[in-house]
């Protein structure tokens, strides 16, 4: 980068009326303004300049122009970004009726392997640009804040997203309203490949691992291939260190609630001898007994949890090799009392409204319970071309192996041998090109290929064994002019199966299905940044997903939900049409993003009763068949941030999603409650030892659901609830080693509530996709202690 | 081709190797029988009185609910009946693993079983008349006792409760059903 400063005595320019009216003249007759070239020395048109401090800013123009006018006297940081370039930073001082011109070379960046994110994030300013769809993040910071939570439960705090849980061990993410196969999941850039048929199995992800998770919500079929209808969750592990030495970091979270401990050892570095190598190591547990609910131990729901990541990584000059490998293992116990027999047995423990037996606290983990183990590899090469032009390849193998031990079995103890077993293995192999910017506009094209097989054990059989391949093709492009933004593409995906079902479902001989699918999806969107501090966002994306394997054969008892459920072989795929607005707002003092959103979803799989029970030797069972139908998912979500002063700050945080199912213009089942999150964070003096402190008050409203379809379910949906949360966060230096610690009081006046999407659920049960709960099933995490931490420990 | 371009080539060779080799084995199941662990198929309740037998037999001969078969009882008035019942598991591989009355026997502390009749008023009865070791009623012995005025069609509800973590007190039944038969009961003039 380079840098030209030329002074110029100002004077010369007339000011607004207006301005000179109400200001000294002098204090605003000052401008920087400049040219933006490439290394080439080729005028980039469309470059964000950006004085962050008196959110002032302006765009290049065709020549690579700008004007940045009206400032203030003073210094102030100043900062050049355009996509796909190193943004340059740098400090103008200007003096009264100055005028200085500040020209800026931009050189390439090394491309990050974002999927969506057009621009670089991080800045305030950049996020205006950040994507055409709605994207909320969660950085580094935000997640040192709820470290130790499971994934569904630190997501929760972003807009438009919800958990399913199922017990205070399983929560799954729920994007507006969707999830499970509706969502994909990226971890370290590799789709997730975990049994993620039931709603009650929690993402394969350890909370301490990730340096970022980004929520991408709205069809997303383009970039993340087959079954991004409802969005993608992408998980982004750390950063390699670049340069020589060693650091590392150590994290501790005790829960109060259920006694947690969590714990988590990083250390990573560079090497002296070989320049360009990383590497990092990183380790850890966690372990739960019982969670409490105001009233009651719910049993059986303690778990325990070991991660851990390797990564190791060369980067220098064109070429970026990387090796992640990361593990994930965990047993959970499931609330006995979730444990139910027939459709009799469900309505009386509702009707109880508490568990027929009072527990005492445990750490053991008894039967009913389930254990998950996920190996994760990934190797990935990016190499830039004599072009310029990036190239990468990444491979990736994931095998998930999901044990479920049932309350009893007969002729034996439970935990000598699972119910039922299953074992996932996926691979996965992804080329693409990505061009550098070439005059006005970047791409991306390339193919990928999905190779998955799922096998069970001889004691049991809940999904068939299937073999499934799905390969791809897309192609995108951005296009960036002045304040515009533009970007559109297209995908056209394959997937084959192969499933060995029973012959009439329930009994007989194994039989060989074969089923193909295949699609296209496709994006347009584009972003105008109409203020130097404001933004406005348009997507229209269509994506598709082929029906799971459980929703084609699925047949038997759900036993968690206490209804029989029958697949359907002749199910096709859904295709979703998403429309989605985003307003987008950056400022010193300000932030927001809010989106309106309508995802029409075609062909929408989902279960319903029919008239007739199942009349089985265990009692009867309502019948639940898979039917398509037409729906659509409108809603509304955002956030909004705003500094009253220099030491507070407060944020509200809220989601309406409404789901209607267009055929019989009736509601979709199980669809989030209305929520908001109100808080208030004051920033304290330092004090002491004690750096800079921050103390959070929240307020969370979740509003009864009472948009729910009519003879669907057991019980009425629950009241809705208010929580209060506070949260206090410090820094203290310990010698060379800067330690954060915090204390979080999740539901501080001890509420007892029952989420909607809070399900009971037993192990001996097949698949099934979401259902609200009918029991109580409160779960209250009380206070969390967090963290000691160190970094930079070389 | 550069050092590195060939690295990268081989790199992008190996990983389509290893994604195409995995791509050929076979996921077929083995056909031998894996079933549900806790499945029951049959329930027979045998009533002797009077010198004659009276059988009546719940079959599910395919598991859950496909082609559920569940015979009337008939019974003649006048008559006490000494009742027994058996459960079975017809798809357990083990021939051994098939009779499951044995099972409720030796975990009888654990299941109860309950009988209720409906359609007859007081003019038929059944009681339990087997305990477990905490003197609480198993029912896999009872007693029928159709009384002189009992007359027309009713029904015979049979349900096992299985008691994990509830406490067995011999009155309620647990939210673990293992069977829920309702036989027809047709009373012979």
């Amino acid at each position: 980068m380079t840098c030209n400063r030329r002074k110029v005595q100002g004077g010369q320019w007339l000011w607004p009326v207006l301005v000179m009216l109400l200001m000294p003249a002098t204090a605003w007759a000052q401008q920087i303004e400049g040219q933006v070239v490439d290394a080439d020395g080729v005028p980039l048109p469309g470059v964000n300049v950006v004085l962050p401090e008196v959110e002032r800013g302006a765009v290049t123009d065709a020549e690579g122009r700008y004007v940045v006018a009206l400032l203030p006297v003073g210094t102030h940081p100043v900062a050049f970004r355009f996509v796909g370039f190193e943004t340059v930073r740098d400090t103008v001082t200007l003096a009264a009726g100055e005028t200085v011109t500040l020209d800026v070379t931009l050189v390439p960046a090394t491309l990050d392997v974002d999927e969506i994110v057009v621009r670089g994030a991080g800045q305030p300013a950049a996020r205006l640009n950040k994507a055409s769809l709605g994207v909320s993040t969660l950085d580094a910071r935000a997640l040192d804040a709820v470290r130790g939570q499971t994934l569904g439960e630190t997501l929760e705090a972003l807009p438009g997203v919800t958990t399913l849980s199922t017990g205070p061990s399983i929560a799954k993410p729920v994007v507006r309203g969707l999830h499970s196969q509706r969502v994909v999941l990226l971890n370290a850039g590799v789709p997730q490949e975990g049994q993620q048929w039931g709603g009650e199995h929690a993402p394969e992800i350890d909370p301490f691992a990730p340096a970022q998770i980004e929520v991408v919500k709205g069809a997303a079929g383009v970039e993340y291939g087959v079954g991004a209808i409802g969005g993608a969750i992408r998980v982004k592990p750390r950063d390699l260190p670049a340069t020589p030495g060693i650091g590392g970091e150590v994290s501790f979270n005790a829960f109060s609630n259920n006694r947690q401990a969590a714990g988590s050892v990083l250390m990573e570095g560079g090497m002296k001898a070989l320049p360009g190598v990383g590497w990092r190591l990183q380790g850890s547990v966690r372990k739960a007994g019982d969670a409490h609910a105001p009233e009651h131990v719910i049993g059986n729901s303690a778990f325990e949890e070991f991660d851990g990541t390797v990564a190791v990584g060369y980067h220098r000059d064109r070429l970026g090799l990387d090796a992640y490998f990361s593990h994930f293992g965990t047993e959970l116990g499931l609330f006995s009392g979730a444990h139910i027999g027939n459709a009799d047995d469900l309505r009386r423990a509702i009707a109880r409204g508490e568990p027929a037996v009072d527990y005492d606290f445990s750490y053991d983990i008894d039967a009913p319970k389930q254990t998950v183990q996920h190996d994760l590899l990934t190797l990935r090469a990016h190499y830039q071309l004599p072009s310029d032009d990036w190239l990468e390849v990444q491979y990736g193998f994931q095998n998930n192996q999901r044990k479920e031990f049932d309350a009893h079995r007969r002729f034996g103890d439970p935990l000598d041998e699972p119910a039922f077993a299953l074992t996932l293995r996926t691979q996965t192999l992804e080329a693409k090109l990505r061009t550098r910017p070439r005059g006005r506009f970047f791409g991306v094209a390339g193919v990928s290929g999905m190779n998955q097989a799922n096998r069970n054990t001889e004691t049991g059989y809940l999904i068939p064994n299937f073999r499934a391949m799905t390969g791809g093709a897309f192609a995108r492009g951005t296009w960036i002019s002045g304040p515009w933004t533009l970007e559109a593409g297209t995908r056209y995906d394959v997937r084959w199966m192969e499933a060995f079902p029973r012959e009439n479902l329930s009994s007989g001989a194994f039989v060989q299905r074969t089923h193909t699918y295949q699609s296209l999806s496709g994006v347009v969107g584009a972003i105008w940044q109409f203020a130097s501090t404001w933004s406005l966002a348009a997507n229209v994306g269509t994506a598709w997903r082929p029906p799971g394997v459980n929703e084609l054969y699925n047949f038997g008892v759900h036993h968690g939900t206490a209804q029989f459920e029958v697949g359907d072989p002749d199910l096709t795929g859904e295709r979703s049409v998403n429309l989605d607005a985003t307003l987008r707002h950056a400022s010193a003092r300000a932030s927001a993003e809010v989106s309106v959103y309508a995802n029409r979803i075609q062909d929408y799989i989902y279960q319903f009763p029919t008239l007739d029970e199942t009349i089985t030797i265990r009692g009867a069972f309502p019948t639940f068949e898979y039917q398509q139908d037409d729906a659509i998912l409108r809603g509304i979500d955002g956030q909004v941030r705003y500094a009253l002063t220099d030491w507070g700050t407060v944020q509200a945080v809220g989601s309406v999603v409404r789901g209607t199912n267009r055929t019989t213009d009736e509601p979709l089942i199980a669809m989030p409650s209305d929520r908001l999150t109100l808080s208030g964070i004051v920033t304290l003096p330092r004090w002491g030892v004690l750096g800079s402190s921050e103390l959070d008050v929240s307020g969370t409203f979740v509003r009864k659901q009472t948009r729910v379809p009519e003879n669907a379910d057991y019980a009425p949906p629950p009241d809705g609830y208010a929580l209060l949360g506070v949260g206090l966060r410090t820094e203290v230096q310990w010698g060379s080693v800067p330690l954060s610690l915090s204390l979080e009081v999740d539901n501080l006046l001890d509420t007892s509530y029952l989420s909607l999407l809070h399900r009971r659920s037993g192990p001996q049960r097949r698949v099934a996709p979401a259902r609200p709960a009918g029991h109580a099933h409160p779960l209250i995490v009380s206070s969390v202690l967090q963290t000691t931490r160190a970094k930079d420990i070389s | 081709m550069t050092p590195i371009t060939k690295t990268l080539t081989y790199i992008a060779g190996l990983a389509l190797f290893a994604f195409t080799l995995a791509a050929c084995d076979s996921t077929e199941p083995d056909d031998d029988g894996a079933g549900e662990g806790e499945l029951i198929t049959r329930v027979v309740l045998t009533l002797e009185g009077a010198g004659e037998t009276v059988t009546a037999t719940a079959d599910d001969p395919d598991g859950d609910g496909v082609d559920i078969q569940i015979e009337t009882l008939t019974l003649t008035p006048g008559t006490v009946y000494n009742g027994s019942v058996e459960v079975y598991n017809d798809l357990a591989d083990e021939p051994a693993e098939q009779d499951i009355t044995a099972e409720i026997e030796e975990e009888d502390d654990e299941h109860q079983f309950f009988y209720t009749v409906e359609g007859f008023g007081d003019a038929v009865r059944v009681d339990i008349t087997d305990f477990d070791d905490n003197e609480l009623p198993v029912g896999l012995a009872f007693q029928v006792n159709v009384t002189d005025a009992a007359s027309g069609s009713g029904t015979l509800n049979v349900v096992l409760s299985h008691y994990d973590d509830e406490p067995k007190n011999g009155v309620d039944r647990s939210d673990e059903t293992d069977i829920d038969v309702t036989f027809p009961v047709e009373i012979a003039p």
